[in-house]
């Protein structure tokens, strides 16, 4: 601060010079009688003003910079005269930018300097601060790069205009440019630096191949001392690299090839590739060296995954991969976001970098999730939704061969057959359009970005492997925590923030996943679900303590324990023929799971789920199990909103039309107990569904639900009530009900769905009119007692006029006292004002005397104009 | 007209707008150093005028503490739209205020001297103070005097400024004036007329005259008398001359005998019975010639009570007034300006009042919307519900009664006339559910605030009253619809054991509603949640120190109750009692063994592990009701034969029973009922 405080003086004014003593050129005459209006600003010249701003301290910027023009002026001043007042050589002379971008050259001559200053004002202050600005852009280090490169480049390449306009600078003394970088206020050279900024990246992008340098310029905003100019620059960079990285990637070369002569196209590539590279090598280091502070972090997140989605193929991606990853468990909320979209983006668009960069994020992934414990956010895990594999990949291939064998094989086997005597030239001509054929497909392999079906192939499983590594981990993890040991250390709300995830993944990839795997898969499963094998009598109790918040014993939510049933189902499913394993247990899951289930505290969503895939979607039941859930389902619809009823009455629904014998149910048959197995009444408390003896219920519930205040429940319902009626053939009651799937179901009768229901605003007729005219009017909520009451409490007449006599007094005084207070003030006011009235006497008499001092005044500005 | 409105933006500008409120605030304190002490604002003995004011103060401190409620008022209370707020204003005072007087009438001059000095019963501050002021005047007039000797210029100097002084002066009477509205205005524009004072003696002759022949010209004078009275105390602060009246007696005299004889004066003149409807007289208004006669009689007469109405403040006088206006309620018909006016005011006196004068007014207002034209009816039932929004902010033990109060008044009211407050109900119910819907979109916690909060609650829970006191004359199903939908939205919305009273009001909500209706509305998942979390808590035995907590009082429990035992307990009580009601409603059901099922299972595992003892023994208890119900249930049903689908049976199914209600479960029902509003009471 001190610094800038400190008065710079300007140079002194050059000696005076007696008017004698100038030299006025005769082209200077000429060019004034030429053009008569520019003898105006000489005659309008405002010396005082000229005065302050040469000699005096006048420390506005634009002033200063003036100066600078001044001071260079004075530097050139003795080459101009040695080059005898002849026209300056444009290359020496400092151009000026005009506002539509051409360069003038200076073309007058020295003796017009003075006007110059003068005019500097005139001809264009903007000018005069640009140039400013591209003086200081120039630091030491810059310039000797420079003048290396210019010598260098002197000889090959014809100087654009560009490289015309900052040449000349370097002529300018090192200590002028030092002084100048000192004294432009932090402000101005920030407004300097946008702008410059601004210009170098549109050079760059109208011709990167020209100006490929101007890169490592750009880089240098990086280094600024200001921040915001620091963050513009990160920002301007990569809008740059965004367009200019090309769609491959850049080779290093060999010293061979170096060696090697080549042409001048080529070399011209080479070396802009090679600048390329290394300053998009220079800016991923600063970004890495940025990322820590952690201003910059956004920023510089913001950076590198907007790279990696705009250049996963490019040189150095693993880099870029890495500082993704890195943050993709953050906890700030928009750098998290950026990170997981940036993956996301990565995994969807696998062509930009043919599955490369895939296999290692996951990979970079999976060890974050190792590295962290499973302590990570939700959201990081979620971004394996995205992958893609493609099933057939490898089939594809291995068809085709198969398909090219077997039509070899036939015609092997045909040949000797139908063609006994094939020509062997047509022989000789197949094998030769086969052989080119493979060649050309070799060549376009090679040359072609895309990797064979092999390789990707192997890409492919070496993402899965990571992926279901991770999720094998993550599972792991639950269940070991599970152990009791661990339980009071996370009973916190997110014990396991990445289990829902990851159940998610597994329940979508659950055809990948690999045969060897599943027996311990399900057995973990199994525990996650709240099942500890064999002594559920003992979990149970277990539960009875745990359960009320929604926990078993191994502390997950009903969400997370109905999803473990739905991946268990799911992975069941895609691999039916190859295991069999008993899904028994996940059935009793379920079956008490209704229970524990609260709404808005647990998923619906999973529920409904749930409900799809495990009694929906499956084939016929055992009836024991199916009579329990049909029970069970219509009493929880009993106790839950109507979108959870909605599901489950869809489920039931479907159950019912499945298991045709279950119809009993719906019928209050005297001897139920006939179909009714082990047990012979109704435990509604059990926990196991094959000895609830449902069969031997009725489902009174169904009356009760066509109640419901829900229209669409209690249709369900009576629906339902009414396949009493049907034979076990006849199946389909109401077409357009039975597509409904308990997810659909769920999803159509949501809070949020009734909500938006629009309501008839139309007045119904048949609302009565209740108004009476007759005066013992009935009261509809109040007591008509008290009511009536009030009457007789009202003041007699007597007391009213009491009241209203002290009310007319006290009114009276008031008044009175308003008045009288009101005249108060007013004396007061009139007092007050005469404070008022004494000061504008006395500014009055002052004006008198400043009218007359006016005067004098005026007499002076004239006498000293003229 | 245009003039007017002129004005009115002048006056507004004058008192209302921010800068020149600022610019006052710098005069006054320029002024104030050298004034005296001004304003009965700061006299503590008039306690009846500041009363108004002070609650008005109490509610703007409140609405400055809360100022998340502003966010629900635009919301909710905006439903009404503020058409007529504006209405409100005009004509009224658009003709002349006097009747033209007859002048053969008899002013009797003063000749018995009346004792017109003041009875000197101690009349507290105001005289003293009074004499005080005197004082000072005199003073520093001389002083003044002394300033206007010394410089002749000066006097010059003041008569420039005077109409400064002037404005100045009025100023500082318009804030005094505070409340006293539109009035001023109105005296503004008076033409002066010089009115001979009216002693006693006149008046008694007046009334004799009055009551001999209702058509003699006394009643003109009478009435401008009486409007003299009501305005009593702006007209003397104003201009002296046209003061009428000059004693209380005559003051007292004139309005008790107008009160009282008017409204059966102006029936002799229209020829109406005493005791015939509102029909009638409506019919004669329109039809008969006597009404050019006297109407203007009956609008002076009407007018002069309602400004009457705005200066008097004893409770007691005002209740006097009202209900002597009662009778003459038809005459509003005619004048519905004067209609707006009158319902503002008593719909002012309704929500501010105290015990007394609020029911009074209501009886005034159910007279008007009952009697007069639909569109009374209209105007009353917004200017109330607007009125309800404002003042439902908030609920403690203070004006929970007052709540409730209104709340009833209100239903009293929009039952008069189903049809015409069915469109309210509609309107603010969608208003309702679309805050909730936005809310359940966004999820903001702004959002959430304008929910949690007692206005939205009050207003749910009013137009739920509505519907449950009206479903079974008309068809209200879908209002019902709505209703049950946004409180299902609302309870989906929060989650978490601070909510549970909340949650409980939803639940309540349900309950009677499924009463009223006969559907089907299954609350007990609300209900297990609330059980649920209570389990949560670790009952601490030291909370007995604690106040009684009070759930009807409470939406959202702040942390530090959140883990006492005085809330668990609470909650549970109140989880179980909701419960139930539900129970209790479907105890004949044939299906209430599965309904009690999942609570069953649910109470159980809470019982157990409930630490405390008195929790404990509360769901013990119930658990036992309810299986011995379910137990009964169930023997019943295993003796008929009729499967789920055969409705009617269903329906007749233990009807003998239910219509005896003697079944245990209802007896415990009854008692737990009763307990809780002994506990209310306690409290």
């Amino acid at each position: 601060m001190g610094k800038r405080k400190k008065v710079i003086l300007p140079p002194a004014l050059p000696p005076e010079t007696p008017e004698e003593e100038f030299e006025v050129s005769d082209e200077d005459v000429e060019y004034f009688s030429e053009n008569p209006k520019f003898t105006k600003f000489l005659a309008g010249i405002d010396r005082k003003k000229i005065d302050k701003h040469v000699t005096r301290v006048a420390d506005k910027s634009e002033d200063e910079i003036e100066r600078l023009y001044e001071r260079r002026n004075r530097n050139d001043a003795p080459l101009d005269s040695r080059e005898n007042d002849l026209q300056v050589d444009p290359v020496d002379a400092l151009p000026i930018k005009t506002l539509d971008g051409k360069l003038q050259y200076r073309t007058t001559k020295k003796v017009k300097s003075e006007e110059k200053k003068a005019s500097g004002e005139l001809t264009g202050e903007e000018d005069a601060e640009k140039k400013g600005t591209s003086l200081i852009r120039l630091t030491k280090a810059e310039r000797r790069e420079k003048s290396k490169k210019e010598k260098k480049e002197a000889k090959k390449l014809k100087k654009d205009e560009d490289i015309a306009a900052n040449s000349p600078k370097e002529k300018i003394h090192s200590e002028v440019l030092k002084e100048v970088e000192e004294e432009i206020s932090a402000e101005v050279s920030f407004g300097e630096k946008k702008i410059k900024l601004a210009e170098i990246g549109m050079t760059l992008l109208e011709d990167p191949e020209a100006n490929i340098r101007s890169l490592k310029e750009l880089l240098e905003f990086c280094k600024d001392r200001d921040l915001q100019v620091v963050k513009l620059g990160l920002m301007s960079i990569l809008a740059v690299f965004k367009d200019i990285i090309p769609s491959y990637r850049i080779r290093e070369l060999t010293d061979k090839e170096l060696a090697m002569p080549v042409s001048e196209a080529v070399r011209k590539t080479r070396y802009y590739e090679y600048t390329l590279l290394r300053s998009y090598k220079s800016y991923l280091q600063k970004l890495i060296e940025l990322q820590k502070e952690a201003i910059f972090k956004q920023v510089v997140v913001r950076c590198m995954c907007t790279l990696l989605e705009a250049a996963p193929h490019f040189n150095l991606s693993e880099k870029l991969l890495a500082g993704t990853v890195r943050n993709i468990s953050s906890s700030d909320d928009v750098i998290r976001k950026l990170c997981c979209e940036a993956i996301k983006s990565l995994f969807k668009n696998e062509g930009k970098h043919g599955g490369e960069g895939t296999v290692r994020a996951v990979r970079l992934i999976a060890q974050l999730v190792k590295k962290h414990h499973c302590q990570l956010h939700p959201d990081s895990l979620e971004v394996f939704l995205s992958l893609r594999f493609d099933e057939d990949l490898g089939k594809h291939e291995n068809k085709a061969e198969e398909k090219n064998k077997f039509t070899k094989n036939k015609k092997g086997k045909q040949e000797p057959v139908k063609h006994l005597s094939p020509s062997e030239k047509k022989k000789s001509k197949q094998e030769l359009i086969a052989k080119t054929r493979e060649e050309v497909y070799a060549d376009y392999k090679a040359v072609s970005f895309a990797p064979d079906s092999k390789e990707r192939q192997r890409m492919q499983s070496d993402t899965l492997s990571a992926v279901f590594e991770t999720y094998f981990r993550i599972l792991k993890h639950a269940v070991d925590v599970s152990d009791p040991r661990f339980m009071s250390e996370t009973s916190g709300s997110l014990a396991h923030p990445l289990l829902a995830p990851c159940l998610e993944g597994l329940g979508k990839f659950s055809h990948l996943i690999d045969l060897d795997f599943m027996a311990d898969l399900m057995s973990c499963l199994k525990q996650l679900s709240g099942f500890s094998s064999g002594t559920y009598l003992q979990s149970k109790t277990f539960n009875v303590k745990d359960s009320g918040s929604g926990r078993s014993n191994n502390g997950l939510t009903v969400s997370e324990r109905l999803q473990c049933c739905i991946v268990a189902f799911k992975v069941m499913k895609s691999n039916l023929d190859a295991l069999n394993v008993d899904l028994q247990d996940f059935f009793v899951q379920l079956y008490n799971l209704l229970i524990e289930y609260r709404p808005y505290r647990d998923r619906g969503e999973v529920l409904a789920e749930a409900l799809k895939t495990m009694l929906w979607d499956g084939r016929q039941h055992d009836m024991q199990r199916a009579a329990a859930f049909i029970k069970r389902l219509a009493t929880f619809s009993l106790c839950f909103g109507s979108s959870e009823a909605m599901a489950a009455l869809a489920t039931l629904k479907q159950l019912l039309q499945k298991n045709t014998k279950c119809r009993s149910l719906l019928e209050n048959d005297a001897g139920g107990g006939s179909i009714s197995g082990l047990v012979g009444k109704y435990q509604p408390e059990a926990t196991d569904p094959y000895l609830s003896g449902a069969l031997a219920s009725v489902l009174w519930e169904l009356s009760l639900l066509s109640k419901h205040y829900n229209p669409s429940v209690s249709q369900m319902a009576s629906n339902i009530l009414s396949m009493a009626n049907l034979k076990p053939n006849q199946n389909i009651v109401n077409p357009s009900l039975i597509a409904l799937n308990p997810i659909q179901a769920f999803w159509e009768s949501t809070v949020q769905k009734e909500l938006s229901k629009p309501m008839n605003t139309k007045v119904p007729s048949s609302l009565k009119r209740k108004r009476k005219r007759e005066q013992d009017t009935e009261y509809f909520v109040l007591d008509p007692e008290k009511m009536r009451n009030v009457d007789n409490e009202v003041i007699g007449e007597e007391e009213a006029k009491l009241r209203f006599e002290e009310h007319f007094k006290v009114l009276r005084d008031i008044s009175e006292n308003e008045r009288l207070k009101g005249e108060l003030n007013r004396t007061l006011a009139s007092i007050s004002l005469y404070d008022e009235f004494k000061r504008e006497k006395r500014e009055k008499e002052k004006s008198m005397g400043l009218k007359s001092g006016k005067k004098k005044a005026k007499v002076l500005v004239k006498r000293s104009s003229s | 007209m245009a003039k007017k409105l002129g004005k009115k933006a002048r006056k507004f500008a004058k008192k209302g707008l921010q800068t020149v409120q600022k610019q006052k605030r710098k005069q006054r304190t320029f002024f104030k150093k050298k004034s005296a002490p001004r304003g009965r604002g700061l006299n503590g003995d008039a306690p009846d005028e500041n009363d108004e004011n002070l609650n008005r103060d109490q509610n703007i401190s409140q609405d400055q503490n809360f100022s998340g409620a502003h966010l629900v008022d635009k919301t909710i209370g905006s439903l009404l739209g503020e058409e007529d707020e504006v209405e409100l204003e005009d004509d009224f005072s658009d003709s002349d205020d006097y009747l033209p007087e007859d002048t053969e009438c008899p002013y009797i001059s003063e000749n018995e001297n009346e004792n017109i000095s003041r009875d000197d019963i101690a009349r507290g501050t105001f005289q003293e103070e009074n004499a005080e002021i005197k004082m000072q005047i005199s003073k520093e007039k001389k002083k003044l005097d002394k300033l206007l000797a010394k410089d002749e210029e000066f006097a010059k100097f003041l008569e420039s400024r005077r109409s400064q002084l002037e404005q100045y002066d009025r100023m500082v009477s318009d804030d005094e004036e505070g409340g006293g509205d539109e009035e001023e205005e109105e005296q503004e524009e008076q033409e002066e007329q010089t009115r001979q004072p009216v002693t006693q003696t006149t008046l008694d002759v007046w009334c004799w005259c009055v009551t001999e022949d209702p058509n003699s010209p006394a009643l003109r004078n009478l009435l401008n008398l009486y409007h003299d009275a009501s305005l009593y105390g702006v007209i003397t602060s104003r201009n002296e001359k046209s003061a009428q009246i000059v004693s209380h007696e005559v003051y007292s005299r004139v309005i008790n005998f107008v009160l009282s004889e008017a409204d059966g004066i102006f029936r002799t003149l229209l020829g109406v019975p005493e005791n015939s409807n509102a029909e009638r007289i409506i019919m004669k208004l329109k039809s008969s010639k006597e009404w050019l006669n006297v109407g203007p009689l009956v609008k002076s007469y009407l007018k002069s009570s309602i400004k009457l109405l705005n200066q008097v403040t004893d409770t007691m006088l005002l209740a006097f007034l009202l209900f002597r206006l009662m009778s003459s309620v038809v005459f509003l018909h005619a004048y519905s300006s004067l209609g707006r006016r009158l319902i503002k005011i008593l719909v002012r006196f309704w929500s501010t009042g105290e015990d007394q004068l609020s029911t009074s007014a209501f009886l005034l207002i159910k007279e008007v919307a009952s009697q007069l034209s639909s569109d009374y009816f209209n105007i009353c039932m917004k200017a109330m519900y607007r009125t309800f929004v404002a003042r439902c902010k908030f609920v403690d033990d203070s004006n929970l009664k007052r709540i409730d109060f209104m709340k009833s008044s209100f239903l009293e009211i929009t039952s008069l006339d189903v049809p015409q407050s069915y469109p309210v109900a509609v309107s603010s119910l969608q208003r309702l559910g679309d805050v909730v819907k936005h809310s359940s979109t966004t999820k903001k916690k702004e959002e959430l605030m304008k929910i949690n909060n007692w206005q939205y609650i009050n207003c749910l829970n009013l137009w739920v009253k509505f519907i449950c006191l009206n479903y079974k004359e008309n068809n209200l199903q879908q209002l019902f619809d709505k209703a049950v939908r946004v409180i299902f939205g609302v309870t989906s919305l929060f989650t978490g054991p601070r909510f549970l009273p909340l949650k409980l009001k939803c639940a309540q909500m349900l309950n009677d509603l499924s009463l009223t209706s006969g559907h089907f509305i299954p609350v007990s998942s609300l209900v297990l949640e609330c059980l649920d979390l209570t389990g949560e808590f670790t009952g601490k035995m030291d909370g007995d120190e604690e106040p009684r907590l009070k759930l009807s009082t409470l939406l959202k429990v702040p942390g530090n109750l959140l883990k006492s035992r005085r809330y668990q307990e609470e909650c549970v009580r109140s989880s179980v009692e909701v419960l139930c009601a539900h129970f209790s409603q479907w105890s004949y059901h044939v299906s209430f063994p599965e309904l009690s099922t999942i609570p069953l299972i649910v109470l159980k595992r809470c019982h157990e592990k409930a630490t405390v003892e008195s929790v404990r023994r509360l769901i013990k208890r119930f658990i036992d009701q309810a299986e011995q119900n379910r137990d009964f249930i169930q023997m019943k049903r295993d003796g008929v034969s009729f499967s789920p689908i055969d409705q009617t049976s269903i329906d007749n199914f233990l009807l003998l029973e239910k219509s005896n209600a003697k079944s245990s479960f209802t007896q415990f029902y009854a008692s737990m009922l009763q307990n809780s509003q002994i506990r209310n009471m306690v409290q």
